[in-house]
C-alpha cells in the first residue's frame, strides 16, 4: 500500500447532541486529490476540518501524516504547520499587505529571516500568477485574487496536506477558474489534496477520488469517471441531476 | 456620591452664571421671602452638633436651632407674615454657588466668616467662636502647630486650616480631604498623623471615636474661626433681620439657652463656654 | 443677582500656579491609569473570547467586579483598605511617598480596564470567527494569532468607543480628590477657597477638562485615519 497520509478510522463526531459525522473510515494516500462533496450540511467542513484540529472527533482515531492527533499532547500548532487549509471566505488579514499576510507564519512559526521569508512570498506569488500585488492591502483585491493569496500563504509554510473548503463558493463566476487553475497546478506538482468543491469539471479533470457524503456519513467513494458514470446511491443521483442541471 | 454630586451642581451653577452673567437686578431676600413664604438656608448634614441627621433621620442641630428660633421670627416681622423653612445640603465648595444662584438665601452652617469671603458674601454677626487645633493618638509628638516637620497632617479641602498650614507651615505634608469621615478615617489607620480642624468638630469627632480615650484635642488655637450665617452681598435688609434675630438671641438670653442644649453637660456635645469667648460674643452687640 | 465676576483671580497670586500643577496631576494620574486600563482592558477582553472556558470565567468575573463597584469605592479601597494589610513600616513608607497618588491610579486604572475590556471584547466578536480559526490552521498559537492578528484588528475597530472610556477616564480622574489627590478638580476648590470667587474657578477647570476633551479626541481620531483598516473603515481624511 502506498504512503497513507491521512487516515480516518471509525470517526464519529458530535456536536453537543448532534452527530455530524458517523463512523467515518477513509484514507488519502500522499499525492492523491480528493473532492469531497454532498448537500449542504452533510458535515464536508467538519470532515477536513477534523484533520488539522479545527474540530476535535468524539470517536474512532485520525492519523495525519503518520501521527494520531486524538493523542492526548499532540502538538496542535505543530500538527497545522504541515496541513494548509483554504476557506471559501479568504481570510486575509485586512491590516496586513498581501506581502506582510504570507510572511507572517514563516516568520513567526518556522523563525525564518525576514528577507528569505519575503524572496519565498514573492515565488509564491509568482506561482499564483499575482506578483505585483505583494504591497496591496486584501481590501484592493479581486475575490479570485484574494483567495489566490490565501493559497499562496498556506502554501508558505510548506504543507504536507492541502485543505480546501469551498475555496470558489464566494467568487463571482469569471474569477473561479483563476482559482481552480492554481490549484490544478498544485495537484500537477503532487500536492496531497482534499477538497470540497461542487465544481464537478476540477473533480472530473484532477481528482483521483470523489467522496459522496450524505448525513454525515461517507456514502460513496470511486474514481471521477466511475462517480459520474455509474453513481449507485439514490441521494449521489439526485446530487448530481441537481448540481449538473445547470 | 452625594459629593460628587454637589460638585456637578456647582459646575452646572458656574455654567449658567457664566452665561447669564450681566443679567438681573439686585436680589431683595425679603421680598423674595414675602412673596414665597420660605426661607430656603444651605446647611450641613454630617457636622454635629451643628447641623447634621440625627438617628431618628431628622435634619437638627444648633445652626438650625438658631435659624428657627431667633432667625425666622424676626425675618417673620419684616414679611409681616409667618414662613417655613427649608433645608437645603450645602458643602464647602457648593456654598457660595448655591447662595449665588438664589438655590438658598442664607448659609448655616459651619462656616467661617473670613476677609476675603465677606468679597463673596455678607456675613452675620458671629455665632460660634472656635480655632483650629489637632486631633491626635494619645502620646503623639504632636502637641501643637510648631511640631509638624515632616508630619503628614488632613485637613478639610475648602477650609481655612488647610490654608494656614499650607502657608505658614510648609514643612508639614498636608493631605486634604473633601469631607470629615475620609479625613478622620486616614487618622484612624495611620495614613496621616494628624488632623486638624476647628477644635470644636475635633472634640466632636473623639467623642465619636470607637475608642474616645485614645485621642486627644491638642495645641492652642492657631486660627481664629468665627463662624457666621452667609447671605448674599450688599442685601442689607435681610442682613439688618438676621442680625437682629441673632441680637435678640443674646440679649434675651435664648442664645444661649440653645447653646447649653447643644453644648451643655446634657447636650450632643458637651463644650463648655470660656468667658473668653463669651465676652467675644456679647462685644458684637455692645455689651 | 449680585455676584461681582472677578476673573483676575485666575490669574493673580498662585492661581495660575495651582491650575497647572492642577492639570499636571491630572494629566498624569490619568495618563498611567490609561495605560493600566488599556493593558487590563486588552488581557480580559481578549480573555473573554478565548476558547478556554477557565480563562473567560476569570476575566468575566474581573469585569462584572469592578465595574459594578462605583469607582469613588475603589478610590476609598485602594487607600484605606490595601495599605493595612502591610506591614507597618512599609504603610509609613508610602504614605510619606504619594500614597493617594498611586491608590488613585490603581482605582482609576482597574476600574476602567474593566470597562475598556467590554469594549475590546465587542471589538474581537465584530471580527468573523474565521479570522482566528485561519490564523491557527497556518501554525500561530492561540496567543500568538491574538497578538499578531485578532487584537490588531480589533483595536482599530474601537477607536471611537474607546475614545469615549478615555475620555470618562480623564473626567473621572476627578473622583481623586476624595483622597487628598491635588489634580485640576481640587486646585480649583482650592482657588475658590482662597479668593471666594467659585463661579470663577469652577469655569476655569471646567474650560481646561474641555479643552484637554477636545484635544484627545482629536488625537485619536488621527491615530484612527492613521491605522484604518484599508476598506473596512472608510473614512475621508
Ligand atoms: N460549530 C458547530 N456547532 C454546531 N453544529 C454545527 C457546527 N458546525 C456545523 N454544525 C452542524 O454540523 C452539520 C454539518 O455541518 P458542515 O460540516 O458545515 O456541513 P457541510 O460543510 O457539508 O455543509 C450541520 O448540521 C451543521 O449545522
Ligand atoms: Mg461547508
Amino acid at each position: 500500500m502506498a504512503d497513507v497520509a491521512i487516515r480516518f478510522k471509525d470517526v464519529d463526531k458530535w456536536f453537543g447532541k448532534l452527530k455530524v459525522l458517523s463512523d467515518i473510515n477513509l484514507a488519502v494516500v500522499a499525492g492523491e486529490v480528493v473532492v469531497v462533496c454532498g448537500p449542504s450540511g452533510s458535515g464536508k467542513s467538519t470532515l477536513i476540518r477534523c484533520v488539522n484540529g479545527l474540530e476535535g472527533i468524539q470517536g474512532g482515531d485520525l492519523i495525519v501524516l503518520g501521527e494520531s492527533i486524538v493523542r492526548p499532547g499532540v502538538s496542535m500548532s505543530g500538527l497545522r504547520t504541515r496541513v494548509g487549509m483554504v476557506f471559501q471566505s479568504f481570510n486575509l488579514f485586512p491590516h496586513m499587505t498581501v506581502l506582510q499576510n504570507i510572511t507572517l507564519a514563516p516568520v513567526r512559526v518556522r523563525g525564518l529571516g525576514a528577507t528569505e521569508a519575503e524572496k519565498t512570498a514573492r515565488a509564491l506569488l509568482e506561482r499564483v500568477r499575482i506578483p505585483d500585488k505583494a504591497d496591496h492591502y486584501p481590501a484592493n483585491l479581486s475575490g479570485g485574487q484574494q483567495q489566490r493569496v490565501a493559497i499562496a500563504r498556506a502554501l508558505a509554510m510548506q504543507p504536507k496536506i492541502m485543505l480546501f473548503d469551498e475555496p470558489t463558493s464566494a467568487l463571482d463566476p469569471e474569477m473561479i477558474n483563476e482559482v481552480l487553475d492554481v490549484m490544478t497546478d498544485l495537484a500537477k506538482d503532487g500536492m496531497t489534496m482534499m477538497v470540497v468543491t461542487h465544481e464537478m469539471g476540477f473533480a472530473r479533470r484532477v481528482a483521483h477520488r470523489v467522496v459522496f457524503m450524505d448525513g454525515g456519513r461517507v456514502v460513496e467513494e470511486a474514481t471521477p469517471e466511475a462517480f459520474f458514470a455509474t453513481a449507485r446511491s439514490d441521494r449521489a443521483k439526485e446530487f448530481l441531476s441537481k448540481i449538473l442541471s445547470h | 456620591m452625594k459629593r460628587m454630586f454637589s460638585v456637578v451642581v456647582a459646575v452646572a451653577v458656574a455654567l449658567g452664571l457664566s452665561l447669564a452673567s450681566s443679567v438681573g437686578a439686585q436680589q431683595d431676600t425679603l421680598a423674595k421671602i414675602k412673596e414665597t413664604g420660605v426661607l430656603t438656608i444651605g446647611t450641613r448634614t454630617g457636622s454635629p452638633p451643628f447641623a447634621y441627621v440625627n438617628k431618628n433621620n431628622e435634619w437638627v442641630g444648633f445652626s438650625i436651632d438658631l435659624v428657627e428660633m431667633l432667625v425666622k421670627p424676626e425675618v417673620q416681622k419684616a414679611v409681616g407674615k409667618s414662613i417655613k423653612i427649608e433645608k437645603k445640603e450645602s458643602t464647602p465648595p457648593t456654598r457660595i454657588p448655591l447662595l449665588s444662584s438664589n438655590a438658598v438665601d442664607l448659609i448655616a452652617g459651619t462656616m467661617t466668616d473670613t476677609p476675603q469671603r465677606r468679597e463673596a458674601v455678607d456675613f452675620s454677626l458671629t455665632f460660634f467662636y472656635t480655632g483650629a487645633q489637632f486631633l491626635v493618638k494619645k502620646g503623639s509628638p504632636i502637641k501643637g502647630v510648631n511640631d509638624l516637620a515632616g508630619k503628614r497632617v488632613a485637613a478639610q479641602q475648602g477650609a481655612t486650616n488647610a490654608k494656614i498650614i499650607r502657608e505658614k507651615y510648609p514643612q508639614a505634608q498636608l493631605r486634604e480631604f473633601p469631607d470629615q469621615p475620609a479625613a478622620f478615617q486616614a487618622l484612624l489607620q495611620g495614613q496621616v498623623d494628624a488632623y486638624t480642624n476647628d477644635g470644636i468638630q475635633l472634640y466632636g469627632l473623639k467623642a465619636k471615636a470607637p475608642k474616645p480615650d485614645e485621642w486627644d484635642v491638642v495645641g492652642d488655637f492657631y486660627s481664629e474661626e468665627p463662624y457666621g450665617m452667609a447671605m448674599r452681598k450688599g442685601d442689607a435688609k435681610f442682613k439688618a433681620a438676621v442680625d437682629a434675630g441673632l441680637k435678640n438671641g443674646f440679649e434675651s438670653g435664648k442664645y444661649f439657652e440653645i447653646y447649653e442644649k447643644w453644648f451643655g453637660p446634657k447636650g450632643e456635645l458637651p463644650y463648655p463656654m470660656t468667658p473668653q469667648v463669651k465676652a467675644y460674643l456679647l462685644k458684637q452687640i455692645g455689651k | 443677582m449680585n455676584y461681582q465676576f472677578k476673573w483676575s483671580v485666575l490669574w493673580s497670586g498662585q492661581s495660575g500656579v495651582w491650575l497647572l500643577q492642577g492639570l499636571i496631576t491630572t494629566v498624569e494620574i490619568s495618563a498611567l491609569a490609561w495605560v493600566l486600563a488599556a493593558a487590563l482592558g486588552i488581557l480580559s477582553g481578549a480573555l473573554r473570547t478565548v476558547p478556554w472556558k477557565p480563562a473567560r470565567a476569570l476575566a468575566t468575573a474581573y469585569v462584572e467586579f469592578f465595574r459594578n463597584v462605583p469607582l469613588l469605592v475603589w478610590m476609598f479601597f485602594w487607600y484605606f483598605g490595601v495599605p493595612p494589610l502591610l506591614p507597618r513600616a512599609v504603610q509609613d513608607w508610602i504614605f510619606n511617598h504619594g500614597a493617594e497618588f498611586w491608590a488613585g491610579m490603581f482605582a482609576l486604572g482597574v476600574y476602567h480596564g474593566a470597562r475598556m475590556s467590554e469594549v475590546i471584547r465587542s471589538g474581537i466578536q465584530a471580527i468573523p470567527r474565521t479570522q482566528f480559526e485561519a490564523s491557527v490552521a497556518m501554525g500561530l498559537t492561540t496567543f500568538q494569532a491574538y497578538r499578531l492578528v485578532i487584537v490588531p484588528i480589533a483595536l482599530r475597530l474601537i477607536v471611537p468607543p474607546a475614545t469615549s472610556e478615555s475620555l470618562n477616564l480623564l473626567k473621572n480622574s476627578s473622583v481623586a480628590l476624595t483622597i487628598s489627590v491635588a489634580e485640576l478638580t481640587f486646585q480649583t476648590r482650592q482657588i475658590e477657597t482662597y479668593t471666594a470667587k467659585a463661579i470663577e474657578a469652577l469655569t476655569a477647570g471646567t474650560v481646561i477638562y474641555l479643552v484637554l476633551c477636545v484635544g484627545i479626541a482629536a488625537i485619536m481620531a488621527r491615530v484612527e485615519r492613521r491605522f484604518a483598516i484599508p476598506g473596512l473603515i472608510a473614512r475621508g481624511g
